[in-house]
């Protein structure tokens, strides 16, 4: 019998002596049987469509498999991140306010995108909002502006102590501590203070001083005195000419037996120091002293 | 010429042979999941390279892949398998007798053929099952003819043993 005669018997491979002879053994039968048995066996069932897409899914992610040797990749991610950060922050500056401010003893000149003008006395700061102008006019401020309205739509500008509301128009307002003052030079102007609403025709003010609003009488001129660089006061507490002083020329004003409280009325130029010292003292009837940045006002007698 | 790449040709490659891959590593380690990871694995890699792989060369080089895949990695498992239900079953004039001795010998099988080593396994089931020839058998463990004739030989002569009890 041949090598692996039991393969060759299996696949018909055997020549008819062989077979039998093979046939005769007494093992025949189990070989036989084996084989007769082992034909029905099944292996376990195997989804071919499923697998098939299974497979062409996994193709889907691997299919662009493209390594790409740029040298300047490490360059263009450096600068797409430059390039993010720019824009991001270019954005994010826009949707800031714009602020504008002055110092002591400066004066500066604000155009609005609609061509309103805002002049700003000594000591102040206005801030608006640029990209929303078109939807809403609304400035803040602090401190003392003269505004030029364009005509167009209601025109705001918020203060701590009220809110001011005009179409179109030309008016000052003057924001300080305890102390606030509207004045109405064309159009109309509405003020609003603790809810209050009073409308400001052409020629009238509004003050309020430590809380309490007070009569006022009628501005002289088309603008405040301030644009020409004066400063003027009608029954005015002291003090506040004196913080007026102090703005204009950046200097400190002390004071030695000054009854603060009296109410002045009169003018002081805002570029001639001199002068508007003597201004202040002569009708309060008050001495004074300049040491370098420093002005006292006294009564009587000089001090020591 | 047709290319492995286009997808007809692939599809059809598949289907040819995904199923004799998967019963390959079944009966190898008798792990139908490992199995079916193989039939995945051994694809996706004739995709990759199917630029460079002839549809002729395909069959050899999944289950080449299929068999690399696993070599030494995993501890074969009992292959567990079925019987087709012979025509012979369904007729009611077999005794109870003969149904039992049956059972009984399609028992004393399956511990035979999971007593059998995996390669004489294999090819024993490739040939009874898938109904491969010698040659292809061979060509798919990538040795010789005789050497499948010589497994095939030797688990035949095993399984008669175990099943006979000698």
């Amino acid at each position: 019998m041949q090598e692996n005669y039991l393969a060759k018997w299996l696949s018909g491979e055997l020549s008819e002596a062989e077979l039998a002879e093979f046939k005769k053994s007494e093992e025949y039968a189990s070989y036989e049987r084996l084989k007769e048995v082992s034909s029905t066996l099944e292996a376990p069932e195997f989804n071919v469509e499923q697998s098939l897409e299974r497979i062409k899914e996994e193709r889907m992610g691997k299919a662009p498999k493209v390594i790409t040797l740029n040298p300047f990749k490490k360059f263009l991610r450096v600068a797409a991140v430059i390039a993010v950060l720019l824009a991001g922050s270019y954005f994010y500056l826009n949707t800031l306010d714009e602020s504008i401010s002055t110092e002591f003893a400066e004066r500066s000149e604000v155009i609005l995108p609609d061509d309103s003008e805002i002049f700003l006395n000594a000591g102040s700061e206005v801030s608006f909002s640029k990209k929303n102008w078109d939807k809403s006019r609304n400035v803040i401020l602090n401190g003392e502006a003269f505004f030029k309205v364009a005509k167009g739509k209601k025109f705001t500008v918020e203060t701590e102590h009220g809110t001011v509301a005009v179409l179109g128009t030309q008016f000052n307002v003057e924001n300080r501590s305890n102390f606030f003052e509207v004045t109405c030079y064309e159009g109309l102007v509405s003020v609003t203070h603790n809810n209050m609403e009073t409308q400001l025709p052409a020629g009238t003010s509004f003050m309020v001083i430590n809380g309490k609003v007070i009569d006022t009488s009628k501005p002289n001129g088309q603008q405040p005195t301030w644009m020409n660089n004066e400063s003027s006061f009608e029954r005015i507490p002291l003090q506040y000419v004196f913080n007026e002083l102090e703005r204009q020329y950046n200097i400190k004003v002390k004071t030695e037996n000054v009854n603060t409280d009296l109410l002045f009325t009169g003018t002081f130029s805002n570029t001639d120091l001199n002068m508007a010292l003597k201004s202040i003292s002569t009708p309060s009837r008050t001495n004074y002293k300049v040491e370098g940045d420093n002005v006292l006002f006294y009564a009587g007698n000089t001090p020591q | 010429m047709s290319n492995v790449c286009e997808d007809q040709v692939f599809s059809s490659l598949f289907k040819a042979h995904s199923k004799t891959v998967f019963n390959y590593i079944y009966y190898k380690f008798g792990n139908e999941e490992k199995a079916n990871d193989a039939v995945q694995e051994a694809f996706v890699k004739l995709w990759e390279n199917c630029a460079k792989v002839s549809p002729e060369k395909a069959k050899s080089f999944v289950y080449t892949v299929a068999n690399n895949l696993y070599l030494n990695v995993i501890k074969a498992e009992k292959v567990r398998l079925k019987y087709a239900k012979s025509v012979d079953d369904q007729s009611s004039n077999l005794s109870p007798e003969f149904l039992m001795e049956e059972q009984e010998y399609k028992k004393k099988l399956d511990n035979a053929l999971g007593a059998l080593p995996e390669n004489q396994r294999t090819t024993f089931l490739l040939n009874r099952i898938d109904g491969k020839k010698y040659a292809e058998i061979a060509e798919m463990e990538g040795v010789s003819v005789k050497a499948i004739e010589k497994r095939m030989h030797l688990a035949l002569k095993s399984l008669r043993e175990q099943i006979d009890g000698i």
